[in-house]
């Protein structure tokens, strides 16, 4: 193996390092952003539709621009725009990129879509503690 | 550069120009916003999305445009119409950044380059319209609250 792709895989590890302490620090607050959920209109459905559109879009605009769109078409106010959930949560989602600048300097890289990489990546953990709090809540209050 | 090495750079590179002008859309959205959601409907703007979708020209979407703001001059809404003017530009204006990206996408030799940037300036016009109408319908906090205020 040449020297380059030695250095390659060593920086996925880091990264891949890097992304998963910091997704686990998202857990108490996606914990949160779920427990406001439940007392919406919303269902698993819609939530679990955000979540696998994180997973499998290339951009972030397009899980902004897909909140935006929902809370926006809520008219009744009892979904994705009840007391501001939509609007704290695309604030939430935006204000990871400071986490993926931050990850991103750490490991002194110079490739300049590697932020926004990492920053899709820790919006589609957030996303997935979320979803997984949601359901687990939206299952406990049918109980 | 493979045809496949090209179109996994040319998805990325795209990918990466729609994050970086999602805020660009947004600005033209919020610089218009009094005009939002009545003098231009949320129904107008689903039908903008819908022709950008199915175009298979960029002048088909200019067509459409140029088209509402002719409506707009005819009903003397000379807001409307210089709102679809200032949209008209704006798009218009992406064909340079079709340009500037194709410039970083050595493409495979045997495609056709107006064809290629033709395309391209297409799916960036597409992009730039799907932040603008998910930021339209997006409303600011002062905006909602005033809302409530007139319930």
């Amino acid at each position: 193996m040449s020297e380059q792709a030695v250095q390659e895989v060593a920086l996925r590890v880091a990264l891949e390092r890097a992304i998963a302490r910091k997704s686990d620090e998202y857990d108490q607050s996606a914990r949160r952003y779920a427990g406001q959920l439940v007392g919406t209109k919303l269902d698993k459905t819609q939530v679990r539709g955000l979540e696998t559109l994180a997973s499998t879009t290339d951009k972030v605009s397009d899980i902004t621009d897909w909140l935006k769109l929902r809370v926006g078409r809520d008219a009744g106010r009892d979904r994705w725009a009840k007391e501001g959930i939509g609007r704290d949560l695309v604030t939430e989602l935006e204000g990871l990129r400071n986490d993926a600048k931050k990850i991103v300097q750490e490991l002194s890289q110079r490739d300049p879509d590697l932020e926004r990489q990492v920053h899709l990546r820790l919006c589609r953990e957030f996303l997935k503690y979320l979803a997984a709090h949601f359901e687990y809540l939206k299952a406990e209050q049918e109980r | 550069m493979s045809e496949l090495e090209y179109l996994l750079k040319r998805k990325q590179s795209i990918a990466a120009w729609s994050d970086r002008w999602q805020a660009e859309a947004a600005r033209f959205a919020d610089g218009h916003r009094d005009l939002l959601p009545k003098r231009i409907t949320n129904a107008q703007l689903y039908g903008l999305g819908n022709v950008v979708r199915s175009a298979r020209r960029y002048a088909d979407i200019e067509r459409f445009i140029r088209h509402q703001a002719e409506k707009a001059e005819r009903a003397e809404r000379i807001d409307v119409q210089g709102y679809w003017n200032d949209l008209k530009d704006a798009l218009g204006k992406l064909r340079s950044e079709a340009q500037a990206l194709l410039k970083t996408l050595p493409f495979p030799t045997g495609m056709d380059n107006r064809e290629v940037l033709e395309a391209l300036h297409r799916e960036l016009v597409g992009l730039y319209v799907q932040h603008l109408i998910a930021h339209s319908l997006y409303w600011t906090p002062d905006q909602e609250e005033s809302r409530r205020g007139e319930k």
